[in-house]
């Protein structure tokens, strides 16, 4: 593990952690607004 | 892009979506036993254990015994592109915010800060020197001190991108994360009870400590709420600074470590891509709660928050779940034992440093949950 090559692997990984970052928490937050908002109601969540 | 490249990805995808349908299976069974199992086991010797039995711990051992099947049947590499540890727990936190009013985040954000600041320079700086004493390479050091001493797996992939890591050094790291935060989510419950400590002591020791985000909620959540929201709030903390310990790491490595001509100058700009974005949908999400409690009024609003702390537990199983089904030995017996000596001493470290920091700033520290 001394080979010091840049590794796309690695910048794939990255992206996929920026952009699961971005998703979490536009998921998160459309979720908190459609249970305030009613749309989401409480019998729907197991 | 060529015929088979397209077949080949759309395959990819197919195992992802077979990944995630396995989670959202054994999550809905971990829900199924979390809410039924104390009443079915009333009255039994099982009985009073299984009201004791928190949701991670369901989820975990599923996770475990699925990731041991999966493997048998020579699947589980296929169907991990599903096993979305980080965007689970990371919308997972997100709703959790909804939870915490936000007086309660700005009040103990000093204290986390201070934690999160002097606990990851005296971690950081521990295992990188213990790392270049062994002779380990420099950006495998980078590598897991980053990941013990900011938030696992996440810092080992800003870590790996500022110092232009290989992947399998970023795998191996990830790896020792994971094996190490796995036993964590129960030894540190169980010192918090041997201890005697109060609930947000025990909390910001419990997020100054467990490495992954994942591991530092079920940690939390099975001490208790109040103890999971300063967990919480002391690992965002952490977690809010991994772009500014990235960008240090890219201008250390870009003009010490591999000084070249051409280095590229590393930019404020990285400091906004580095940061944790999910940090500022937890802190959208207490202040709308917070907002909205105080227009419609607690006792109308509680019923909502309540259905939103219902989702958050479910991703948190999905999270917990995959955690679980990630779990893998393989890697630290090709690498000798100096990283896992490095790794376990600096988790030694963390353990004893955050334990007198989190018993010094959050003694009497009361979130109102």
């Amino acid at each position: 593990m001394t080979d010091a090559t840049p590794d796309d692997g690695v910048r794939a990984q990255r992206r996929t952690a920026l952009n699961e970052d971005w998703l979490a928490t536009i998921v998160g937050l459309v979720i908190l607004a459609l249970v305030l908002t009613g749309v989401i109601p409480a019998w729907l969540v197991p | 892009m060529s015929t088979t490249e397209q077949t080949g990805r759309r395959s990819g995808v197919g195992w992802a979506v077979g990944g995630v349908a396995v989670v959202v299976g054994l999550g809905a069974i971990v829900r199924y036993l979390e809410q039924n199992i104390p009443d079915l086991t009333e009255g039994t010797a099982f009985g009073e254990v299984a009201g004791a039995i928190e949701y991670p711990v369901y989820a975990i051992v599923l996770g475990l015994l699925g990731n041991v099947v999966l493997t048998q049947l020579g699947v589980r590499e296929k169907l991990a592109g599903g096993f979305r540890t980080e965007f689970f727990i990371k919308t997972g936190l997100v709703l959790l915010g909804a939870s915490i009013n936000f007086a309660v985040i700005v009040s103990a954000a000093g204290p986390a800060i201070v934690q999160a600041v002097v606990l990851i320079s005296v971690v950081f700086g521990f295992t990188w020197w213990l790392g270049g004493r062994l002779d380990l390479d420099d950006k495998l050091r980078a590598l897991l001190a980053s990941a013990v001493s900011i938030c696992g797996v996440s810092a080992a992939i800003a870590a790996a991108g500022a110092v232009q890591a290989k992947k399998e050094q970023l795998a191996y790291t990830a790896s020792m994360v994971i094996i190490f935060a796995l036993p964590s989510i129960f030894l540190l419950p169980a010192a918090v009870g041997w201890l005697g400590l109060e609930n947000p002591v025990a909390g910001a020791w419990i997020g100054g400590n467990i490495d992954t985000t994942a591991a530092v909620s079920a940690a939390g959540a099975i001490v208790g709420e109040e103890a999971l929201q300063i967990a919480t709030i002391v690992k965002t903390t952490q977690n809010a600074l991994l772009g500014v310990v990235a960008v240090a790491l890219t201008a250390y490595f870009a003009f010490s470590v591999e000084r070249t001509a051409d280095s590229a100058r590393p930019k404020a700009r990285e400091l906004w891509e580095r940061f944790p974005k999910f940090v500022l949908g937890f802190l959208a999400a207490s202040i709308i709660a917070t907002i909205y409690i105080g227009a419609v009024g607690s006792d109308v609003a509680r019923p909502y928050i309540s259905t939103v702390n219902d989702l958050r537990t479910i991703f948190l199983i999905l999270a917990f779940v995959s955690i679980g089904l990630e779990f893998r030995v393989a890697p630290l017996k090709d690498a000798g034992w100096r990283p896992v000596g490095v790794f376990a001493s600096a988790t030694a470290v963390n353990l004893l440093v955050g334990l007198g920091l989190a018993v010094l700033l959050f003694s009497g520290f009361s979130s109102g949950a």
